[in-house]
């Protein structure tokens, strides 16, 4: 289908552009740059304020120019499918507010792609003036996008051309001046994106990166390898004075308790422990659900000297490390691990030992890697190998066995060239499709919609995880609806607490199916919003505690900011809209309901550890409870939007007749 | 009457990494006032719900206090995914 009998994305891009509002619409807008690689032509407008009241600025708004921009008979890496940046509403104007996302079809999973990042690129973008940057067109030659002092150049990238991560942040610095966190931030590829590996990431930072759905390959397909924004940090003319009500989040931020004793001392690698006592810590590409206290956070501290942040952010959640003094080491520091990849690169792949887990993640932040993915590609091989469904005449001689820290370095540099068994690797979950592994090999393939799971906890426990997996628009993935406190006994234990934090009863036990679909849906909705605004998740209510700032706060300095007046109530609506225009250009792109699932291994194989022994998901209750989220969240059975509200969304995103 | 508490790092105010509770205690109600009184900083954090129980390496993820404990059992106090807010509970 070509939407709106428009057949090439430049007769889109012309055409949207008469629709769009030449100003800004209200205090702190950024521009939204139409940049066409192929001709190397800018073009720029703004947002619209229906397109701000119906989803917002960073994820919101991406959807609205991917759902008019997206021409679904190409392909994900077809030059004339944008690659989408977008800053949030408050992103560099609020405490914990750093976040964009990158949106695009992805050319992993073949749904949408739609990946998160903070560091310091997504402020600097908004501080130069940008909310939005609309990317399509392969450039004739590799390209360094040059944003500063409201300009746009289309630099050669030549120079740069082979360089990995560490390699192209110093040689960046060195060529252009400046100095990263003060008026120097980049998003980048690596070899890996330019070999288009389908786990390949956009780096923002060290280690900060656009993660999920192959944003690298998607970036790498239109010969981009870099955009750098150059520029003096500032403030923003906002429309009411709005620093003391920062301060009052930021106070907020640093008094919670989750954020005080855990994120700001050990960051995320603090919930393997929780995880693995569960009994919910996948292992072996979940074959297995627990693993060793060798890995357990108090075990990393040795080799942390320290904790890093995004962009005025006070949490200072990223932890580093140091594993030697050996300044030839390439691998002997770096930033992290977070507890995704020292699950996916510990229990995952049956590492046992913390210190080639810290180095295994230095690599992987180097070459560009989603580490969610990547581990769980490599995870996925090994246990097709344990089977025999793969043998040493497909890998190339290598044995893939569990625990072997060496044969995984191997891997991830393999992968980054696409060579050998590395190229099979490289095809992620798509590489069934591709002919590299029989179809029985899908059953242990640990994905939805195509995206393999991000995090390491197993949810055949808690079964509000497991429809959050299910259901997620972007495909396995448990940023977009984590009921995180489902973990928490003191919370499951005091219905009324828990009735309000949700909007109605929510059942108390975490492996019950009944009202599940509820939290899923306000944390959804929630989350939706935090990445419309910009916030981090883990700085956002309900994700790690009830306390952090939600709708309120996000309403309240909204109203400062912009001078746009949103209540809680609207804001939820908003949430709730974003993941109606994703689920609808999900629909051009095939998905249907009997994409919202689960692996097989899931409903067909029991936990066999821990408190909830025999534990699995049951395809009837899971089935009743999706239709009720289905229900409950205005989708008709096909789990798009339904009838009226359809047409409420496309009547907003295809503008005036 | 001994049970042995294991305890995160957030709560090894003294540099021990787990202490033995002799007073008598049936539940993890029990538990939690006895802690209450004897573990510096314990108050705090679990006022602030971000700490769960495992009994035995059993996670027990509702009807906490309702658990009964043994003599001999191995508890173990671990931080939450969650927590950060005061949960308003008259019991413990």
């Amino acid at each position: 289908m070509l939407p709106y009998g428009l057949v090439t994305i430049e007769d889109r891009v012309a055409r949207l552009l008469t629709e769009l509002p030449p100003n800004p619409q209200f205090p702190t807008q950024g521009a939204t740059l139409f940049v066409d690689l192929a001709r190397r032509q800018v073009r720029q407008a703004y947002t619209p304020r229906r397109i701000i009241e119906t989803f917002l600025a960073g994820r919101g708004a991406n959807m609205f120019y991917l759902y008019r921009l997206l021409d679904e008979s190409l392909d994900p890496i077809d030059p004339s499918v944008p690659l989408i940046f977008g800053s949030g509403v408050l992103t560099g104007i609020v405490p914990s507010a750093a976040r964009g996302n990158a949106t695009s079809w992805s050319p992993e999973s073949g749904v949408l792609m739609d990946s998160n990042a903070g560091d310091y690129f997504p402020s600097f973008l908004k501080m130069n003036g940008i909310d939005h940057l609309v990317i399509y067109g392969r450039a004739d030659a590799w390209t360094v996008l040059w944003l500063g002092d409201g300009q746009v150049e289309f630099r050669d990238a030549t120079p740069y051309l082979g360089l990995d991560n560490i390699d192209m942040r110093d040689r960046i610095a060195t060529d252009l001046g400046g100095t990263w966190t003060r008026d120097l931030a980049m998003a980048n590829i690596t070899r890996a994106g330019e070999n288009q590996v389908l786990t390949s990431a956009i780096m923002a930072g060290p280690k900060a990166c656009y993660a999920r759905g192959g944003p690298g390959a998607k970036m790498g397909s239109l010969k981009m390898k870099a955009i750098v924004v150059q520029g003096q940090t500032h403030d923003f003319e906002t429309a009411q004075p709005y620093k003391q009500y920062n301060k009052e989040i930021a106070t907020k931020l640093l008094n919670t308790s989750v954020v005080k004793n855990a994120l700001r001392t050990m960051g995320t690698p603090f919930l393997y422990r929780p995880s693995r006592v569960l009994g919910a810590m996948g292992t072996k590409n979940n074959q297995e659900t627990t693993w060793t206290d060798r890995l357990d956070a108090e075990n990393i501290t040795p080799y942390r000297p320290g904790m890093a942040g995004c962009f005025r952010c006070p949490v200072n959640c990223r932890p580093l490390n140091q594993l030697n003094d050996d300044q030839a080491d390439r691998y002997g520091r770096g930033d992290g691990p977070e507890y995704v990849t020292l699950g996916k690169f510990g229990p995952n792949v049956g590492i046992d030992q913390v210190e080639p887990v810290i180095r295994l993640n230095n690599i992987c932040n180097d070459l560009g890697l989603d580490t969610a993915s990547t581990g769980s590609a490599i995870a996925w091989a090994m246990e097709l190998y344990q089977r025999g469904i793969v043998s040493k005449s497909d890998t190339g001689g290598l044995e893939l066995t569990w625990g072997d820290a060496e044969l995984v370095e191997r891997l991830l540099f393999a992968m980054s060239h696409r060579e050998g068994f590395g190229n099979v690797l490289a095809d992620s979950t798509r590489a069934i499709e591709r002919g590299h592994y029989p179809t029985e090999a899908r059953k242990y393939c640990m994905a939805v919609k195509g995206l393999m799971q991000s995090d390491p906890h197993d949810a055949r426990i808690l079964k509000a995880f497991a429809l959050g997996l299910a259901v997620s628009t972007r495909g396995m993935d448990h940023l977009r609806n984590r009921v995180t406190l489902e973990i928490n006994a003191r919370i499951n234990d005091d219905p009324g607490f828990k009735a309000k934090l949700y909007g109605g009863p929510v059942s108390a036990q975490p492996n019950n199916y009944e009202t599940k679909e509820r939290a899923v849906r306000v944390c959804e909705n929630i989350y939706g919003v935090g990445d419309a605004v910009g916030m981090c998740r883990f700085t956002t209510k309900l994700f790690n505690s009830p306390s952090l700032p939600g709708l309120e706060e996000f309403s309240s300095q909204i109203a400062n900011v912009t001078g746009l007046e949103f209540d809680a109530d609207v804001l939820d609506r908003i949430g709730l809209n974003i993941m109606g225009v994703e689920r609808l250009i999900n629909h051009r792109l095939g998905v249907r309901r009997s994409d919202d699932t689960l692996p097989d291994r899931w409903f067909d194989e029991e936990i066999t550890v821990g408190a909830y022994k025999t534990e699995k998901i049951d395809r009837q209750e899971f089935d009743a409870m999706l239709s009720r989220f289905y229900a409950i969240s205005g989708l008709s059975d096909e789990g798009v939007p339904a009838e009226a509200w359809r047409q409420e969304l496309e009547l907003v995103l295809s503008g005036p007749a | 009457m001994s049970i042995t508490v294991r305890l995160p790092t957030t709560l090894q105010t003294s540099g021990q990494d787990s202490l033995t509770i002799t007073e008598p205690v049936e539940n993890i109600a029990e538990l939690v006032r006895v802690l209450r009184r004897q573990l510096p900083g314990f108050p705090a954090q679990w006022d602030d719900s971000m700490l769960n129980f495992s009994v035995n390496d059993e996670v027990v993820l509702h009807r906490a206090e309702e658990r009964v404990l043994a003599s001999g059992d191995v508890v173990e106090i671990i931080l939450a995914l969650s927590g950060g807010t005061p949960v308003p509970r008259s019991a413990c």
